[in-house]
């Protein structure tokens, strides 16, 4: 195929009178997965649904507390429960430290001493069944001396606090970052100098957003099962990360890489937070102490509250510096975290919280610091678009309000600002392409065309941008003996279809159908390394890695077939299956024959680990707290316009109808592509309405149901318009592809905060906008940013305590 | 501790267990059908939606007792079988066409929702859809896709 890199080319998905999508060319052509059929049969095994002889059941002892000190901890009861066949606690394993990606090393398997949060894992049993491993967890014996439970971020940053961690000064942690305190760490996107700017700009507006903690709920819970032979352990696990998870067990448990083995069978979901190393470690030692297979399966419950990777409640104080025609001319931003009781990768996110505050927008001088501060609550960590989603709806109000001040709409307003081709990002990146205002004016105008508008009903717009991560990925690519393909990658399937999509891209430099390829994945004994399910980086990391395969495949079928045909490779031309001479129809030989050939001699076989691009150049030599994120990579832009009806009497505010325009670069699947914008939109909708953390005052979560934890379900669920632009990234993913899966959850909240506005005047500054807040709003003209109990406290205890009182 | 005859896909089953077990245990664990899901254990998200007479319950809250003598329906019976493998159901054939399957953890009960809300008349209405399987949770999908494959396996423009 040829790479295009002409002008804009949109693909929308057609809503013809059919209703079909339109496809416009061999990436849009109608696509059928190939763990379709598995899914749709119940075949598809998830890793609760793998059975084992001997398999026996795991439960864990959470702390079911904030803050506690661990004063005497028995558990010869319940080890002396009939049935029960292990029993462990700190005592049983290694004692290190660890940290995600080692920023900061303030982890343990088991709690030791303290716990931190109530979903702390004091002890693990392994019984005969789960109700025997029910009642062994029962009866072991605790005795607490609870701590005063630090539950708001900025007391907990006040001289004096309490500490989440009193020895933090003896952790180990990333050169780049100083913990001290309850502050984990510290990050700055700095460019010029915005103090001066700032005193110099004519208008300037001040105004403070806060997002409550939210969870990505998967519906398939967290489930492990570890067995071991002899000195190696296998461990099924719904992990997006299974490379990740093995370095991490292997770590942990003090034993060597190649000794285990993470395989992931069907994963049913992840959105984030089955990244990072949760319970493996503990299933492995479990099985290891009672020679069975053990399995874990968590409950709903636990799934809110145990697997410390939640959505950060955050603070985002902002300011800008405008001119009076609108043109921005500094920003200053501090932002407050919430990581949770343990860093997790929260660090490098404040990073990317204050990269998404300043947004993609021309503003000469940046002065933006990220606090990331511990908690007793669930650590936060990296759910869909980390920091994305509630950063994009803070300054995309806080835009708005800004281009109210100077009387512009607020479309032209940011019309005037958002980045075009060649303009400089927040640490001076060249920006490529004018996907920003492209895609502005997409969804604007569609939004528009959707008919007059009714009485307390608006349009609102929120642009955004997000990364592509390049890494190291690999993947091998061969042709079996009959032809057909096969590839075999370390990549992981969360449900994106973007493993699934692989064999698009090996088929199109083969010369040969997707359908006519298997693949082989998520398996670390197998697959070479590949990052997992995480910064929406399959397609394009491991894309590229498959085309360079697919690539080295397809010489060594030109040159077997010039041997075979008697003729020149450059006079040879690949498609529809077979190998034949330019001009000459009658001189071809077929894949399959080629195959064949091959099988008696050297195999079709190749590897390919595409080497990841480099960071755009930038100057991040004002910044501190670098931990990889002072530039975006190939970013995508995109803007979500939504029209959003509230009734002022209940504070409902229901969308209607969402568009969602997106530079993706490059649509390499689009039926993927949009399942992946028409999912992000429907969970970005629950984060904007629904879904907020509820917690009491003793740091326990009083929602962790899904009764009392709504999601949108499809009788909530507006119209969704998908739209793309592609403006390939010079130096993306395949093609010039860039990251699809994380940034459709980025404006969407946004767009509905700006609607709610412009609708009824009243600006909700808090996150989830649920109907009691916009009501408040409307009714009060509290807009919720300084709500009692402080950030993140319950919104009222008396309702809180009564819908989800705790077991 | 009980006996409990009833008809699972149109295979007559007996059964030996506590009557307040639930059904959901009884298919997945017992029977060894895990194509019918856990997501919740509370009846919140749908995972676990199997056909009983003909009406979709939430298998996670009905003890084995209430079933005795009914008929199930799950996931597992909506295909037929070849020699070339499964041959599948329109409805099944819809979700593969649309995209309406991606992690596939809801794709039973949205099927057996599906199945039910088909099989008692239901036609293309995407509203009436729409509200069909409000009581099955996807964090996929968005539901656009799934509701347009039920809506082509009810007749509608595919």
């Amino acid at each position: 195929m040829t790479e295009r890199t002409g002008p804009i080319a949109t693909h929308e998905e057609a809503r013809g009178d059919d209703g079909t999508a339109s496809p416009k060319d061999g990436h849009q052509r109608p696509w059928i997965r190939a763990d379709g059929q598995a899914k749709a049969t119940g075949q598809a095994r998830y890793t609760a649904d793998l059975a084992f002889p001997g398999l026996v059941h795991a439960r864990l002892l959470l702390a079911g507390r904030a803050h506690a000190r661990i004063r005497h901890l028995d558990t010869a009861r319940a080890r002396a429960v009939p049935g029960v066949l292990a029993v462990l606690t700190a005592a049983d394993v290694p004692a290190g430290r660890y940290g995600s990606f080692d920023f900061i090393l303030d982890r343990t398997l088991f709690a030791t001493d303290v716990v931190r949060f109530e979903g702390e894992v004091v002890a693990a049993v392994a019984a005969l069944t789960p109700e025997i491993a029910t009642a062994a967890i029962g009866a072991i014996e605790v005795d607490y001396e609870d701590l005063p439970a630090i539950l708001d971020v900025e007391a907990a940053l006040e001289p004096g606090s309490p500490l989440v961690h009193e020895a933090i000064a003896d952790y180990g942690h990333d050169p780049n970052i100083e913990p001290q305190g309850n502050l984990a760490s510290r990050s700055t996107i700095v460019k010029g100098d915005a103090a001066t700017a700032m005193a110099a700009a004519p208008i300037v507006v001040r105004e403070r957003y806060v997002a409550d903690m939210a969870h990505p709920v998967p519906i398939e819970p967290h489930s492990v099962t570890a067995d071991w032979s002899g000195d190696r352990v296998t461990i099924w696990s719904s992990t997006q990360v299974p490379f990740y998870a093995r370095t991490k067990t292997a770590e942990v448990l003090g034993i060597p890489e190649h000794r285990v083995r993470v395989v992931v069978s069907h994963l049913g979901g992840g959105f984030g937070g089955k990244c990072d190393f949760h319970f493996e470690a503990h299933v492995a030692a479990l099985a290891r102490a009672c020679r069975r297979p053990v399995r874990l399966v968590l409950t709903r419950r636990e799934e809110f509250i145990a697997p410390d990777k939640v959505t950060h409640a955050m603070i985002v104080d902002v300011a800008t510096g405008v001119a009076e025609d609108g043109t921005i001319l500094a920003r200053t931003a501090r932002i407050v975290l919430d990581s949770g009781a343990y860093a997790s990768d929260t660090p490098v996110l404040g990073q990317i919280a204050a990269m998404m505050v300043a947004g993609p927008y021309r503003i000469p001088d940046v002065e933006i610091e990220a606090l990331t501060v511990y908690t007793n609550r669930t650590p936060s960590g990296s759910v869909r678009a980390p920091t994305g989603p509630q950063s994009c709806w803070a300054v995309e109000q806080h835009h708005d309000v800004v281009a109210a001040r100077v009387g512009l709409d607020p479309v032209e307003f940011r019309r005037r600002n958002l980045v075009r081709d060649g303009d400089e990002g927040p640490t001076r990146q060249k920006h490529e392409g004018d996907g920003a205002i492209q895609t502005l004016e997409l969804a604007v105008e569609r939004a528009r065309a959707g008919g007059p508008l009714g009485p307390n009903e608006a349009i609102g717009v929120a642009s955004g941008w997000w990364f592509s991560a390049p890494g190291p990925s690999g993947a091998f690519v061969r042709l079996e003996s009959d032809g057909s393909g096969r590839i075999v990658t370390g990549a992981q399937e969360n449900g994106t279809g973007a493993v699934m999509g692989l064999a698009i891209l090996a088929a199109e430099e083969l010369g040969m159908q997707p359908e006519q390829f298997a693949i082989t994945y998520q398996d670390t004994d197998v697959g070479p390394y590949d990052g997992g399910s995480s910064g929406s980086q399959t397609t394009f990391n491991n894309g590229r890695a498959v085309v360079e395969a697919a690539r080295d495949v397809r010489r060594q079928l030109l040159e077997l077939a010039a041997s075979t045909l008697e003729a020149n490779v450059d006079d040879l031309e690949l498609a529809d299956g077979a190998v034949g001479v330019k001009g000459s129809p009658d001189r071809r030989v077929t894949i399959a024959e080629l195959a064949s050939t091959a099988h008696e001699g050297a195999l079709l076989l190749a590897r390919g680990s595409g080497q990841p691009p480099a960071s755009p150049e930038h100057d991040a030599s004002a910044c501190v707290g670098r931990l990889g994120f002072e530039s975006f990579a190939s970013p995508t832009f995109f803007c979500h316009a939504a029209r959003v009806s509230i009734d002022p009497a209940t504070g409902v505010a229901r969308a209607t109808k969402v568009v969602a325009a997106t530079d993706v670069g490059r649509v390499i699947n689009a039926t993927g592509a949009i399942g992946q914008v028409t999912g992000g939109v429907v969970m970005a909708l629950g984060n904007a309405t629904l879904e907020g953390t509820r917690y009491g005052d003793d740091g326990r979560q009083r929602n962790a149901t899904l009764l009392d934890y709504k999601l949108l379900t499809s009788a909530d669920a507006p119209d969704i318009e998908v739209v793309f632009v592609e403006n390939p990234a010079s130096n993306g993913g395949p093609h010039g592809a860039k990251g699809v899966g994380e940034p459709p959850i980025v404006p969407t909240a946004g767009a509905v905060a700006n609607a709610i506005a412009a609708a009824t005047g009243a600006r909700v500054r808090r996150l989830p906008m649920t109907p009691e807040r916009v009501w408040r709003a409307i009714t009060a003209g509290d807009d919720g940013a300084g709500e009692r109990n402080g950030p993140f406290g319950p919104v009222r205890e008396a309702v809180a305590a009564g819908s989800g009182a705790a077991p | 501790m009980g006996e409990w005859r009833f008809a699972v896909n149109g295979e007559a089953v007996e059964v030996e267990a506590p009557g307040m077990r639930r059904l959901l245990d009884i298919l997945r664990e017992d029977l060894g059908l895990t194509g019918t899901k856990e997501g919740c254990g509370e009846g919140e998200c749908g995972a676990c939606t199997v056909l009983v007479d003909g009406a979709p319950v939430d298998s996670c809250l009905v003890p084995v007792c209430q079933v005795e003598g009914a008929r199930i329906a799950t996931v597992e019976g909506l295909a037929t079988t070849s020699s070339e493998g499964p041959v599948l159901d329109r409805l099944q054939e819809a979700f593969l066409e649309m995209g309406g399957a991606q992690c596939g953890i809801c794709t039973p009960g949205m099927l057996m929702a599906a199945r039910s809300y088909l099989d008692s008349g239901g036609g293309p209405d995407e509203v009436a859809i729409r509200e069909a399987i409000a009581g099955n949770l996807c964090r996929c999908t968005g539901y656009t896709k799934i509701v347009e494959a039920i809506a082509v396996a009810a007749g509608g423009p595919g």
